[in-house]
């Protein structure tokens, strides 16, 4: 990846892109820039049915296992990935719009970044990608589709979004489920700051659908790292909830219970199948996307 | 055991031990409000270390207070004192203080970049400062030749403080012994109807010279009857020995092997040290001031305990007066490492020998012996020889004195002798056959200090128990002053076969006898004239009537006659005195003395009037005299420059033992040593060090929950 490509998809500088456009068409430049120079690529149709054979046909589509079985002439019929259907699921409840330094994107303005740029390698690809904005409840959502045009409606869509309201990543898991009927890809954008304690355990419900799921878990650097001092009034992003600590005394049990959470998500995460990918909002955004997708199409492969 | 504060008054730093609290009260931080979405898990943090944060927090605050109210604890010094200790210091309650402060030389030791009195000035105003308002106090200084006063005590503090403040060290001795007794009468004066404590504190070095432990303790005389007073003692020193070394003495004695201005300069050096201290130098000076030099220096082993004597000589040519001093080098106590002296070293003398018979016969020529007499190397008179032609020939301005040697007359020239004596000249007469009564009488009688009468034969011939003896000498007289012990045989032993008989002299004739014959008639007769000198010798200087002119004592008294006439000896010899010891300050003849230069740079007027003048100088050094002349010249006068010593008494330091003076004063039931040394030892357990120890244990136990 070229110097000024990589520079670009720094989150400090899609930050000042002020368009989520422009984010989403940088950032997917530069991951398949990133993309191009891996040795695996994708296979973009896969085996649906067999014909028997009319003159016309490709010869070379002939399968001549099934000759050797029934002693006629069938065809290969394939199906192109536009049939995968994915939906983008985003959190855009309070706690979601906090960043820990000026200049740095929200979490939901880096999950949208990262979200629409999923969208636009999927339509790239043909596939069709939907999306569901979700907070107590899901308050937006656009259909699945794979014309070139749907990724401006998903951008768009998300470009609008404003943090508010408290997490409630159940209402998202109900709506997909009405929804989504046929084996879907799911993607969950959100920072997992839900009160209710089974949040985890509803979304490993989608893959036992067969849905295949996978968790961007969006944090702030500042809830890693709790850069905090001196006396603080600590006030809720989602509720009317306030606690006053100084922050050195509580520093330590704070990064323990944070690291014994974020353990406990991986780890059910990968009992449940579930694909999990920790998204800090200072990370580049391709050092979060290629690894992802690289793994995604060694397990096509 | 009780606890007791040294300094309680600081005490009230202990309140800096709730500045922790008030800044928790009263000057807390507001907490910044920050949003957070992650509040849950800041929730439980604090849900589970609250506990420990709160126990945290007192511990902090428990530590912090400790830590200052050990630091204001430690200010104060605390100590824990035993019973008997603790009635040294008396039953509580207001008490009437007198203060002694020793202002005396010794107190002028350096140490610690500051004199024991500083020291001491200021834990008399210490004690001062901790009086309460209802306690009465009266301060006596001590030292110098004045008799100790001591007011009773008053409850006006602001002028004992001025009177401490302004308090300054004398170049005196303290008799502490007197002072204290003099505070204890002064403490028997105050409130006689009030149930006061009587409290004593003396601040002073603890040299044993200034106090007198033979006599009787001072106590105060109560109603109840005597009761002895609290004594604390204030230590300026702090314990510490006092290391000196002086010079005691020093003497200066013609030195004839280096010249006839040669003096022996002999210094007694003395040491109060831990250990000896060799090449120490040793310098004479010459001069005063700016204009002083270092004539000679040499090297000395100060000895540590004792004393030893150097001697250096100098040629002091010219001659005239000179103030000398001798230096060790500076050391704590400066006052006595030099010492001054003064002296008149003798001019050249010129002397004119009139020879009235001149002879070929060396023996019987007269001016013969006196040349040889007066021309030796160490000598200080130039002679020069003429016949009676001669004589009229000469200036007699020239001269310093005039000999005139069996002359039978002076014809023409006797007015301009006479003349020449009243403006100050030195005239020796001795006879002689050729000497006429009759002429002498006629030509000199103005300035004769006797009339000469006929000739007396004491033997015709010369035998040993025939011929006259010196008798009656005035040895105290400066021209004969050198004879000392066996020396004087050699005047004595002289025999005399003939000498001229005097005349009966007037009472008023100002004449003086210094040495007579056996058979009571003068020898030797001595007379002022005008503002010269006379001597008259009634026998030969050759060997024609007496044996004089060979035996040993000739040549040293011919000399000193000569230096004498010629006003180059002194009739007494100027001692150096201690400082405060009354003298006199002499008035010579056509001077007016004005006032006394001190060595510190003061002046010192005198009355006007004639003189002589008493003084009591009080600084050691060479005091210098500003005289106004006849002519109306005013200036200073080398000639009454006299050296004062500094008080010997106050050189030795050594110093008592704290137990003897408590002992002294009633035993540790009374008395005590304030400051690093309490009497008793472990009967006061100082607490501060232990104050600092916690408080620094505070201070760590503060850096470690903090960290």
């Amino acid at each position: 990846m070229a110097e000024t490509e990589k520079k670009i998809l720094d989150p400090v500088v899609l930050a000042r892109l002020a368009s989520l456009k422009l984010r989403v068409r940088a950032t997917a430049e530069g991951v398949l820039s990133g993309l191009h120079r891996s040795r695996h690529h994708g296979q973009s149709v896969e085996f649906a049915e067999h014909k028997e054979y009319t003159p016309g046909d490709e010869i070379r589509h002939i399968d001549w296992k099934a000759y050797g079985k029934f002693d006629k002439y069938y065809v290969k019929r394939f199906e192109h990935e536009t049939n995968l259907r994915a939906w983008l699921l985003v959190d855009a409840s309070g706690s979601m719009g906090y960043r820990g330094e000026e200049g740095r994107l929200t979490k939901l303005e880096y999950a949208s970044a990262l979200a629409g740029t999923i969208a636009y390698l999927l339509v790239r690809q043909q596939d069709a990608a939907g999306l569901a904005v979700f907070a107590g409840a899901v308050t937006r959502a656009v259909a699945p589709r794979a014309e070139p045009s749907h990724v401006n409606a998903i951008v768009e869509t998300l470009e609008g979004l404003s943090a508010g309201g408290e997490t409630r990543l159940a209402s998202a898991v109900e709506f997909l489920v009405e929804r989504a009927q046929r084996r879907s890809g799911v993607f969950v954008f959100s920072d997992l700051l839900d009160r209710d304690e089974r949040i985890l355990r509803l979304v490993a419900e989608l893959r036992k659908r067969k849905h295949e799921v996978t968790l961007f878990h969006v944090l702030d650097p500042a809830e890693l790292t709790f850069p905090f001092e001196d006396p603080t009034l600590f006030l809720s992003l989602e509720d009317d909830r306030t606690v006053e600590a100084r922050g050195r005394d509580v520093r330590k049990g704070y990064l323990e219970l944070v690291g014994r959470w974020l353990e406990e998500t991986r780890r059910f995460a990968a009992e449940a199948d579930l694909e999990y990918v920790q998204a800090r909002s200072d990370t580049p955004l391709d050092e979060v996307l290629v690894p992802f997708l690289a793994r995604r199409e060694r397990g096509a492969a | 055991m009780s606890l007791s504060f040294a300094s309680p008054l600081l005490l009230w730093g202990l309140a800096a031990a709730a500045l922790p609290l008030v800044i928790h009260l009263f000057f807390r931080r507001r907490p910044k409000p920050v949003p957070f979405p992650a509040i849950d898990f800041i929730l439980r943090a604090r849900q589970e270390t609250r506990r420990r944060l709160r126990l945290k927090k007192i511990l902090l605050f428990l530590a912090r207070t400790s830590l200052l109210a050990a630091v204001a604890l430690a200010i104060a010094r605390p100590r824990l004192v035993a019973p008997e200790a603790r009635a040294a210091q008396g039953p509580a309650g207001p008490a009437a203080v007198a203060i002694v402060l020793d202002a005396s030389a010794s107190m002028g030791y350096r140490l610690g970049g500051g004199t024991l009195f500083d020291r001491a000035k200021a834990d008399a105003l210490e004690v001062l400062t901790g009086l309460g308002s209802d306690e009465p106090a009266t301060v006596v200084l001590c030292g110098g030749p004045l008799v100790p006063q001591a007011e009773p005590p008053s409850f006006d503090k602001a002028e004992l403080r001025r009177r401490l403040a302004e308090a300054e060290l004398t170049h005196g001795h303290a008799d502490l012994t007197s002072c204290t007794g003099a505070a204890v009468r002064a403490l028997s004066e105050s409130a006689p109807g009030q149930a006061l404590r009587r409290k004593l504190y003396v601040a002073t070095d603890l040299t044993a010279v200034s106090w007198r432990l033979d006599a009787p303790a001072p106590v105060v005389t109560t109603p109840a009857g005597p009761v002895r007073p609290e004594v604390t003692l204030l230590d300026a020193a702090r314990g510490e020995a006092l290391e000196n070394a002086w010079l005691s003495n020093v003497a200066a004695d013609p030195d004839p092997a280096i010249g006839p201005r040669g003096y022996r300069i002999t210094a007694t050096v003395n040491g109060q040290r831990k250990e000896p201290e060799g090449d120490a130098t040793l310098s004479l000076r010459i001069g005063v001031g700016k204009e002083a030099r270092v004539a000679v220096k040499s090297f000395i082993e100060i000895p540590q305990a004792g004393s030893m004597k150097k001697t250096l000589s100098h040629d002091f040519s010219p001659g005239g007066p000179a103030a000398v001093s001798l230096a060790l080098p500076e050391d704590a106590y400066p006052e006595d490492n030099a010492l001054f002296l003064t002296l008149n070293v003798p001019r050249e003398v010129k002397a004119l020998l009139v020879d009235g018979a001149p002879s070929p016969v060396r023996q019987r020529d007269a001016a013969f012996y006196v040349e040889a007499a007066l021309a030796g190397a160490a000598s200080p008179v130039r002679p020069s020889v003429v016949d009676l032609d001669g004589l009229s020939r000469v200036r007699l301005a020239d001269y310093d004195v005039l000999f005139l040697l069996n002359v039978r007359s002076l014809g023409p020239k006797a007015p301009e002798v006479v003349d020449f004596v009243e403006r100050g000249g030195g005239l020796f007469l001795a006879m002689g056959d050729e000497v006429d009564p009759e002429s002498y009488e006629l030509e000199l009688k103005a300035v004769l200090p006797a009339p000469l009468h006929v000739v007396k034969t004491a033997a015709s011939e010369h035998g040993e128990h025939a011929a006259a003896r010196f008798a009656e000498v005035d040895w105290e007289h400066p021209a004969l002053s050198v004879f000392n012990g066996p020396a004087r045989e050699g005047f004595e032993s002289v025999r005399t076969y003939r000498y001229m008989l005097l005349k009966p002299e007037r009472k008023d004739s100002g004449s003086r006898v210094i040495a007579r014959y056996d058979d009571g008639s003068p020898a030797f007769i001595e007379a002022r004239r005008g503002q010269g000198r006379v001597m008259l010798y009634t026998s030969t200087l050759d060997q024609e009537w007496s044996d004089w002119a060979i035996r040993t004592s000739f040549l040293p008294a011919m000399q000193r006659i000569a230096a004498f006439l010629a006003g180059g000896l002194e009739e007494r010899r100027d001692w150096p005195t201690p400082v405060f010891a009354p003298r006199l300050v002499p008035a010579p003849e056509g001077v007016q003395v004005i006032s006394l230069l001190a060595p510190d740079g003061g002046e010192r007027k005198v009355e006007a009037g004639r003189g002589p003048w008493a003084v009591t100088p009080d600084v050691p050094g060479l005091w210098q005299v500003r005289v106004r002349r006849d002519n109306g010249k005013e200036g200073l006068d080398p000639t009454l420059a006299f050296a004062v010593w500094p008080d010997p008494r106050e050189s030795d330091m050594r110093r008592l033992e704290p137990s003897e003076l408590t002992a002294w004063f009633g035993g540790e039931g009374h008395a005590r040593v304030a400051g690093d040394r309490p009497p008793g030892e472990g009967r006061e357990v100082p607490l501060w060090s232990w104050l600092l120890l916690a408080g620094l244990a505070a201070f760590l136990a503060e850096a470690l929950l903090v960290a």
